[in-house]
């Protein structure tokens, strides 16, 4: 029986993890990708000062049935309807679905495979770029957009929801990121799914009676935000259909369920598919 | 890990961290009276004493030039001349001298004289002049010309308080008033519970805020009615006149529950207004209009008059002056023609 030659030794997991996050970080940041992450968050910045200098200028940005919405009200209603129904989901797609997909299409997964490190960690480090990534993205901008909207008077009393907003908006990004990143490992064309879901499902289930909307993510998520619902035309529907929410323990319960179950079975795919890449 | 890399990471969690950090601070030690850009309302409201019960503000030129003014004036032609007999007694021409006007009541429960500070242009030698026809006695406070006279309950006095700014009230107000801008005591901006509802509803070209009690006090609500909604605390309205005229009326009251109720209350009175109503479409338009809302502790009612409805409330009263000579009576065949006086 013949000893094993000795080599260097093989690094662990968790440091494998940290190699691929720090490839990927700089990958992810600096890529055209990138472009799209900043207009899609420059937006609500973009909107936040028109607001300002609207208000400034002695006009109402905002009215609900003839109520003029302050700063932090105009700010809640983008929290709800830009961050969480659209920016959060479309990030989540956009990043999580090429975790993988990107590797594979640009035939660089080969690459990463052949080096001594298992594949879930391959995974499991380009998930945390892109948390980080989105992450210190997103959240300087909702600050940015606070500090635009809400008057100085006002910072003291909606202090602790911003800090539950940046907590809701970390905690979404991360669960559709996982999700997504599922979905990028199981699926040769994950983009069209991921979108279907996104924008597809998850606005229809929630509009549906019945059970369905346990099924989606943005049930759970909603359910912790700290704002009121907009009460406002169409808007107004939605809150009645919103009127019956999980408690929020529920809701974080299933959102790291979610969370952790997508990442292990990312993981577990990563580890056990054979990707083919096409010549 | 990149330069570049680590500076972006390191200017993401700056802002994060520095927003953040000026929100907790703000959370512990206050920001109050603070705004980045927001406004404090009208320059005036630095004469108006900080423990006012009511302030009021008219945008004056925006009002008289509207679209609005003029279709109401052309409903009642006699308008002008009073404003022409009060531009005798006063030398003011309301829509040529006066740009905006803030109201305030002082402290005291009782209903006296408001402080009127008005902003324009202003010929102080014709004021001054028809104030000594009328008696006045010019004297000098705090290095501002003030002319005092006599009147049935107190002294009036008028104040040419800086270049295109009069005060108008009572000797003891105006001179409060001298003595608030000065900076001998505090003016109404130092009251954030007030300022909080004016930062909220100066969009308007007229507005108005005051605790409830000044409104009670004015004896214009009946005590049936005042005794039967719930306990308010500050009563604010707000307008935008122009072509038609948008107004909100904003009630915050001492509890989510006492919102509840008032709003059941108000629900009731526009039903029962719509009941008794319903047949005359000038007022039930109107009534269409009200738009019931607020959250929390506050209960809003908007509405609009849109221009259209000036000219259904116009034909309204042509109408009901007969307009056009009356067509005479047909007698009814087989009756005796009754005598008409």
């Amino acid at each position: 029986m013949s000893a094993k030659p000795a080599g260097p030794k093989d690094p662990s997991y968790v440091s494998s993890v940290a190699r691929i996050f720090d490839l990927s970080l700089g990958q992810m940041l600096w890529s055209r990708r990138t472009i799209f992450l900043a207009l899609i968050v420059g937006g609500p910045v973009l909107l936040a000062i028109v607001a300002r200098v609207v208000d400034a200028s002695g006009v109402a940005p905002l009215r609900v049935n003839g109520v003029r919405v302050g700063g932090a009200g105009i700010f809640g209603m983008m929290i709800w309807v830009l961050f969480l129904r659209f920016i959060v989901p479309v990030l989540g797609v956009f990043y999580g679905t090429a975790l993988i997909a990107d590797e594979v299409e640009d035939k660089t997964l080969t690459y990463l495979f052949a080096r001594p490190i298992q594949r879930g960690a391959v995974l499991i480090g380009k998930y945390a770029a892109y948390l980080v990534c989105t992450a210190l993205v997103v959240l300087p901008s909702v600050v940015i957009v606070y500090f635009l909207l809400v008057p100085f008077s006002e910072i003291g009393a909606s202090f602790v929801p911003l800090v539950m907003d940046l907590g809701i908006l970390g905690i979404g990004l991360a669960v559709y990121g996982a999700l997504f990143a599922l979905i990028g490992a199981l699926l040769k064309r994950p983009l069209l799914v991921g979108l279907v879901f996104a924008f597809g499902w998850e606005q229809v289930a929630l509009l549906v009676p019945g059970y369905l909307r346990q099924f989606t993510v943005a049930y759970y998520l909603q359910a912790l935000v700290p704002h009121a619902m907009p009460a406002d035309g169409a808007i107004s529907l939605l809150e009645s259909v919103f009127r019956e929410v999980p408690s929020p323990w529920t809701s974080l319960f299933w959102l790291v369920f979610a969370l952790v179950a997508s990442l292990y079975f990312a993981a577990r795919t990563v580890e056990r598919r054979e990707y083919v890449l096409e010549q | 890990m990149t330069k570049r890399t680590r500076l972006f990471l390191l200017v993401s969690v700056g802002v994060l961290v520095l927003g953040l950090g000026t929100g907790l601070v703000a959370s512990y030690v206050g920001f109050q009276g603070l705004t980045i850009v927001g406004s404090d309302g009208p320059d005036e409201l630095a004469y108006v004493p900080q423990d006012s019960r009511l302030v009021a503000f008219a945008n004056v030129r925006e009002v008289m030039n509207s679209d609005f003014r003029r279709k109401l004036q052309a409903l009642q032609p006699d308008s002008a001349a009073r404003t022409n007999d009060f531009q005798d007694k006063t030398g003011v021409n309301i829509e040529s001298d006066v740009d905006a006007v803030v109201v305030s009541l002082g402290a005291s429960t009782e209903m006296g004289p408001p402080l009127l500070i008005a902003r324009g242009r202003f010929d102080a030698v014709r004021i001054e002049g028809l104030m000594r026809e009328q008696g006045g006695e010019v004297a000098d406070y705090k290095g501002k010309r003030l002319v005092t006279v006599a009147g049935d309950e107190h002294p009036f006095a008028v104040a040419f308080v800086e270049p295109g700014v009069l005060a108008f009230g009572t000797a003891d107000a105006v001179r409060r008033a001298i003595d608030t801008k000065s900076g001998a005591s505090g003016n109404i901006t130092k009251n954030t519970e007030l300022m909080k509802i004016v930062r909220d509803i100066d969009d308007g070209n007229a507005w108005a805020v005051g605790r409830f009690d000044a409104f009670a006090a004015s004896g214009r609500i009946p005590k049936e009615v005042a005794g039967q909604i719930p306990p308010i605390t500050w009563l604010s309205a707000s307008g935008q006149v122009g072509s038609g005229v948008e107004g909100l009326l904003r009630a915050e009251v001492s509890s989510d529950q006492a919102a509840n109720d008032l709003r059941e209350v108000i629900r009731g009175f526009m039903a029962l207004a719509r009941l008794q109503t319903g047949r005359n479409p000038g007022i039930a338009t109107m009534l269409d209009s009200l738009r019931l809302g607020g959250e929390g502790k506050t209960v809003s009612v908007g509405f609009s008059v849109p221009p259209e409805m000036v000219d259904v409330l116009a034909s309204m009263q042509g109408r009901g002056r007969g307009a056009g000579p009356r067509a005479p009576r047909v007698p009814r065949p087989g009756r005796p023609q009754a005598q008409v006086f």
